[in-house]
């Protein structure tokens, strides 16, 4: 089974090297509204003192610290796949041993993250040097911490993201539907302000959504800003969602490829 | 118990859900209401047993039904009615161990990665099928010296011609040696020598590891130098199920009478059978006549004219297939 992986890893990692400049451009896009709202943001604040108690260094480490949290706990599985159930090439997979999306759409998310990590440090180095932030809140323990917290992150995102994938069995419109899905993850996830400064009743909800533990969450745990409860807590709701986000998608995969089988592959 | 047969087909049926509406925006709007499908029958009630290391023609015409009973048979399609085993198995739940003993190969795509060399992609076929290194390297050994792969390998796919991709393909659809094998026009868009090189291959396959082969082809070559038996579909019904050769004298029980007459000589021999056309330019004037006649009218034929030279032929196998489409096979 880890020969499977490995080899998987190695042709994902080749063949995302063949289109390493269309991922550059991808790269550049998705950097570009957290470096503008770190700037946006830490400079209203280094002017006005603070905004909602967040100074301006909260602000820097924030959108630094969610620059990395969000490579992570990102998932890519809808352009992987949903062309492959809309043109019927899933069915090369379907004839393979072993499970599409749990082995190869998995494994090749992974070798998309640590690609766009290799081009992703060195950006975030010089942004470092840029707005010299201070990152002394940050522990050993508390980045100890954060990994299962990224890890449970990343798989609540891939199961979502696989579901929202699968919905493609039924429909072709399943790109708008992945639109409407990013638009709640922005609203309720931290990913363009941090939740601190979103109306209570925001944030309020957001506190048991899945999606603040894909960003907000593991970026205040690094950063050493939640009392041990509430991190307690949110690995209970890590562990929860990651389970339901399993079923969820085990429930529409097994469905969908019952569909795919009848309607013709 | 052995079980000596590989494919058990009972009754299987396959029918489609069409979507369907007249042209024009009033058609559009109301079908927007209300969807309005049709039912399409592509495989009906259709029976048939092959036994382990035979190799099979799945032949009709396009859209008979020929590669929706393929992806039934592979486990990619559940059937609307009717039974199928293969090895044993339901192929339509896919079991692991089902899916390590059958291929399918469809035309040009399926099991390459199209931006990296074959070779990866192979390796990657290596851990999914769980070979050991040694199974590995001997039957990629035995597939390069079947198929000449060489170097083509180690170049990304895409930049491949159709015909090195086909070959890539089949190694990529053979690693595992699978025991049963599905194949959908293999040799579909490749030149007579590439096409020749594939069905000697398939042949030595079957011979060294007994698999058995159930393959589709549009390609009378191949069905002749492959295949003993064949199954003919048509509409999604089964036509004809035997023997390659039992097939001209069921369908077309006919003879071709060859005739040579001294040059120059006009000659109206309609009145003996029908006169077809002569493809070889060896002169000869072709006459059709019931397998039944061909010895009264051979004599006719010699006691009227100066016959120069005189054959009889069993129809070409083209021509019998064909019409076996077109009507019922008498069993």
């Amino acid at each position: 089974m880890l020969r499977i992986y490995q080899r998987l890893w190695h042709v994902n990692w080749a063949e995302q090297w063949q289109y390493r400049a269309n991922l550059l451009m991808y790269l550049l896009f998705w950097l570009v509204s957290p470096i503008v709202y770190l700037a946006v943001w830490t400079t209203i604040a280094g002017a006005q003192g603070s905004i909602n108690g967040l100074t301006a260094n909260d602000f820097a480490t924030y959108y630094l610290t969610l620059l990395i949290v969000d490579n992570l706990t990102s998932d890519i599985t809808i352009h992987l796949l949903a062309y492959k159930i809309q043109d019927g090439t899933l069915s090369g997979e379907l004839l393979k041993p072993i499970h599409p999306i749990i082995t190869g759409t998995l494994t090749n998310n992974l070798a998309f993250k640590a690609l766009t990590l290799l081009v992703l440090i060195p950006v975030w180095l010089v942004l470092c040097l840029l707005f010299q932030p201070d990152f002394s809140g940050v522990t050993l323990f508390n980045v100890l911490l954060a990994v299962p917290a990224v890890a449970l992150g990343f798989g609540i995102a891939f199961f979502i993201g696989a579901s929202i994938t699968c919905v493609a069995f039924w429909t072709t419109r399943v790109y708008s539907l992945n639109e409407l899905y990013y638009a709640v993850v922005v609203l309720f996830s931290g990913q363009f302000v941090p939740l601190d400064i979103m109306p209570p009743l925001i944030q309020n909800i957001a506190q048991y959504l899945p999606f603040q533990l894909l960003k907000y969450f593991p970026i205040q745990l690094i950063l050493g800003k939640l009392p041990p409860e509430v991190i307690a807590r949110n690995l209970a709701l890590d562990v929860i969602w990651f389970v339901a986000a399993a079923l969820l998608f085990r429930w529409i995969w097994r469905n969908g490829v019952k569909r795919f089988s009848a309607v013709g592959a | 118990m052995i079980e000596t047969e590989s494919l058990q087909v009972q009754s299987l049926s396959k029918t489609y859900q069409v979507p369907e509406r007249e042209p024009g925006l009033g058609a559009a709007v109301r079908s927007f209401f209300k969807r309005k499908t049709k039912d399409v029958e592509a495989v009906n009630q259709v029976s048939f047993t092959v036994r382990s290391g035979e190799i099979v023609g799945f032949l009709g015409p396009n859209g008979a039904g020929k590669t929706t009973t393929l992806k039934m048979l592979s486990g990619l399609l559940h059937p609307t009615a009717g039974s199928a085993r293969v090895l044993g198995f339901t192929p339509w739940e896919r079991k692991p161990d089902f899916l390590r003993a059958i291929t399918l190969v469809m035309g040009q795509r399926n099991r390459l990665s199209w931006d990296i060399p074959a070779a990866d992609s192979l390796l990657l076929h290596q851990a999914i099928y769980r070979l050991s290194d040694a199974d590995y390297k001997k039957t990629l050994a035995e597939l390069d010296e079947l198929l000449e792969l060489g170097p083509i390998l180690r170049k990304p796919v895409r930049t491949l011609s159709l015909g090195e991709r086909m070959k890539c393909e089949l190694a990529a659809g053979l690693l595992h040696r699978p025991q049963v094998l599905f194949l959908d026009e293999p040799t579909i868009g490749l030149d007579l020598t590439a096409q020749a090189r594939i069905r000697t291959f398939l042949k030595e396959y079957n011979r060294r590891t007994q698999a058995t082969i159930l393959l589709t082809s549009h390609y009378m070559a191949d069905v002749t130098a492959l295949c003993e038996r064949i199954v003919i579909i048509h509409h999604g019904k089964l036509k004809y199920d035997g023997g390659l050769n039992d097939l001209s004298r069921r369908v077309a029980p006919v003879k071709l009478i060859g005739v040579a007459l001294p040059s120059g000589q006009p000659a109206d021999l309609s009145r003996y059978g029908t006169l077809l056309p002569n493809e070889n330019n060896d002169g000869k004037y072709l006459v059709q006549v019931p397998a039944a006649e061909v010895a009264a009218i051979t004599a006719r034929l010699l006691s009227d004219l100066p016959v120069h030279d005189l054959t009889i032929e069993d129809p070409p196998i083209e021509a019998v297939i064909e019409s076996a489409f077109n009507e019922q096979v008498p069993a």
